[in-house]
């Protein structure tokens, strides 16, 4: 009796879309727990928790800003690679209203001491913030208008931008670097209230995407298009608008996660920031579980993606694995991780535990 | 199909006849040799693209020094793309107005057959910055940074910082594994060490970055925090280290020494702060040495083949270090 309790409760947790993700998490934490001692300690260190799972959770946010937006676009059976580039634009928008001196042909006469100044900036922070947010939806609403109404694979549509981006971002800038002194503008990334602060952000989008979608019936929207835009356009889902939004809101996801990964390295660094993150974010959909031919998603199960790939970092190196080493021993946890929920190890796992009931 | 095929042979005709056309190429040097002067020369620069801010220097370097000596420059991005940047060579050894070819090479190996070309066309070859493999008799001379050097430097600077020390554990933060600028700074960095009893106990990559320089410090201080000093090779990775130290409670500079290489405007801060006590340099103001070298082969004299960029070593406790910072131009 007690067995088949037991298998009934595996059975169930099982069908859950966080199991698989957790499990995965839990093995690699346990992992970390054998072998570097004092992973999981967490201290106090001027009134802010200081720790290794601290670091975990604080290094994932940029990518954890990108999956929200990605988990909608690939539920509606899209992709965005220009999530990456989207960040670079961002940053440099944000560097250049805050600092726009770099590219002034006549330089105002007392320049070193604006600069030096860490309350100078050109524009508040609200205007800051807002323009750099709309111009990321606007290059969201671009992407959706391409793949939405003039129907071009998605793959092919971000690809422009994805390419596009990272020119039109160096465009902004004029090619520079533009360094960032504004010291509130630092905190997005980098202050702290007990945890740090773009732990809060994200926290505040995904409560603005699960209202979104679990709170209206946009979420049902997006998987009903995801599964079969056709079928419902026919039931009346306007499935161009769905696309358009989802698209829209993960170039919001991308401007937020720029802003934050800008004021990390206090720079507008067009060419680098983000560069290859749009295939973290991806990954982390997918070791997620939401299938990438769209349809079911959950958004939790995404940002427990990129804590997993997140984790696998911070212990290679705390676990010190040599430089050369580190991406190819990250590729093979990935796919250990993505075997672990693999259909066929399901019905081999299921096949032991129905053994043991015999 | 006819006339596609005679435009075919046409094509090939025409390009076998035009380099038989072309005036046989001198020997050594321009037709104005030996008086050639600065505003004889017309060069075509490739450079890689525009990646950080090094390269930025390095173009705005080769770009100024121009206008300073009145001689023409074109430039070309290849924005970092082999096949750009051997059409863009091609481009400058068809253009007649050129004679003076800088190249920033994207890669080591495969400039064998574009360097002849050039040479028969009668154009001066320098190479900057990136070394490459080829016969020597193909380009005037490299110029560049001698990164076992830089690295060998940032091993004494260290081994000064850490004097008297107890312990001597180093952490060093790696470039891109693979570049060479990467390989040869941690070669010429543990030839030296030993001479002070530097030991390297952790060493990891983080790609040059700020934010993975953070990261893998963070990671590291987590583990222990016996270690006394901070090698990284370039200024970025030194700041997100810095970074990673002030979250842990440690002072950066006084607690863990820090030194970096490049020398870029950021270092120059964080020194004038007192959190870097070092930094490398790693000139990217290459532009009058490779002019002042172009000028030379120009008038038919032969030079090394390598010309060590010059380069200097700056720390935090140089009383004049306001006054070097204000003159620096990156």
């Amino acid at each position: 009796m007690m067995r088949s309790k037991l298998s009934g409760i595996w059975r169930k947790a099982e069908q859950s879309k966080l199991f698989f993700p957790l499990l995965a998490l839990a093995i690699i934490l346990l992992f970390d727990l054998i072998t570097v001692p004092g992973f999981f300690n967490i201290q106090i260190r001027n009134g802010n928790l200081y720790g290794s799972l601290v670091d975990i959770f604080r290094n994932a946010s940029v990518v954890m800003l990108l999956a929200i937006g990605m988990t909608l676009v690939i539920a509606t059976g899209g992709i965005d690679l220009s999530v990456g580039a989207v960040m670079a634009i961002a940053a440099s928008v944000a560097a250049l209203l805050m600092n726009p001196y770099v590219l002034a042909t006549e330089l105002p006469p007392n320049l070193m001491k604006l600069i030096n100044d860490p309350n100078f900036t050109y524009q508040p922070l609200w205007v800051v913030l807002l323009v750099t947010l709309l111009v990321s939806i606007l290059c969201g609403l671009w992407n959706g208008l391409l793949v939405a109404y003039i129907r071009i694979q998605p793959m092919v549509a971000t690809l422009i931008l994805m390419i596009a981006g990272r020119g039109i971002a160096q465009l902004i800038t004029n090619g520079v670097r533009i360094q960032i002194f504004y010291q509130p503008y630092a905190f997005i990334g980098q202050g702290w209230i007990v945890l740090p602060f773009s732990l809060y952000l994200v926290a505040f989008v995904y409560a603005l995407a699960w209202l979104l979608t679990r709170r209206t019936a946009i979420g049902l929207f997006i998987e009903s298009v995801g599964i079969n835009f056709r079928s419902s356009y026919f039931s009346g889902i306007d499935e161009k608008k769905v696309k358009l939004l989802a698209y829209a809101f993960c170039g919001l996801c991308a401007g937020i996660a720029g802003l934050v990964a800008s004021s990390n390295i206090k720079t507008s660094d067009a060419f680098n920031l983000g560069q290859t993150l749009e295939l973290d974010a991806i990954l982390a959909v997918v070791i997620g579980g939401t299938l990438m031919s769209g349809g079911r998603f959950s958004l939790l199960a995404s940002l427990i993606g990129v804590l997993i790939i997140q984790a696998i970092t911070t212990s290679m190196y705390a676990f010190g694995v040599p430089a050369f080493a580190l991406q190819a021993i990250k590729s093979v946890v990935v796919i250990f991780v993505i075997l672990l929920y693999s259909e066929q190890v399901k019905v081999l796992v299921r096949k032991l535990t129905t053994q043991k009931e015999a | 199909m006819f006339r596609f095929k005679t435009l075919v042979v046409l094509i090939a005709v025409v390009a076998m006849i035009l380099p038989a056309c072309q005036p046989a190429a001198p020997k050594a040097g321009l037709k104005c040799a030996p008086n050639c002067e600065y505003k004889d020369l017309v060069v075509g620069f490739l450079q890689t693209g525009s990646e950080g801010g090094w390269r930025a220097a390095n173009t705005a370097s080769f770009k100024e020094t121009a206008d300073q000596l009145g001689l023409k420059l074109k430039f070309y991005d290849s924005q970092n793309d082999l096949a750009k940047q051997v059409a863009g060579f091609n481009q400058f050894i068809q253009d007649p107005e050129v004679n003076v070819i800088v190249l920033a090479a994207l890669e080591t190996t495969g400039w064998e057959d574009v360097l002849k070309q050039a040479k028969d066309a009668g154009k001066i070859v320098v190479i900057e910055d990136r070394r490459i493999d080829a016969s020597e008799d193909l380009y005037a001379t490299y110029i560049g940074s001698d990164f076992a050097e830089e690295g060998r430097k940032s091993a004494d600077e260290m081994c000064k910082l850490l004097e008297g020390m107890e312990g001597k554990n180093v952490w060093e933060l790696v470039g891109n594994v693979g570049s060479s600028a990467a390989k040869d700074r941690g070669q010429g960095f543990r030839e030296k060490m030993g001479a002070c009893g530097i030991e390297v106990t952790k060493s990891q990559t983080a790609n040059w970055s700020i934010t993975e320089g953070k990261q893998v410090t963070e990671a590291w201080l987590k583990e222990t925090q016996d270690v006394q000093g901070i090698f990284a090779q370039n200024d970025e990775m030194g700041l997100g280290a810095i970074e990673a130290l002030k979250e842990a409670g440690l002072t950066p500079g006084v607690d863990v020494k820090i030194l970096s290489v490049d020398a870029t405007a950021g270092a120059f801060k964080a020194m004038l702060a007192g959190d870097l006590n070092v930094t490398v340099e790693c000139n990217p103001l290459l532009a009058p040495q490779v002019y002042e070298a172009a000028l030379k082969a120009a008038n038919g004299e032969t030079l090394p083949k390598w010309v060590p960029s010059q380069e200097g070593v700056f720390r935090s406790d140089d009383p004049n270090l306001q006054t070097v910072t204000d003159g620096r131009k990156y």
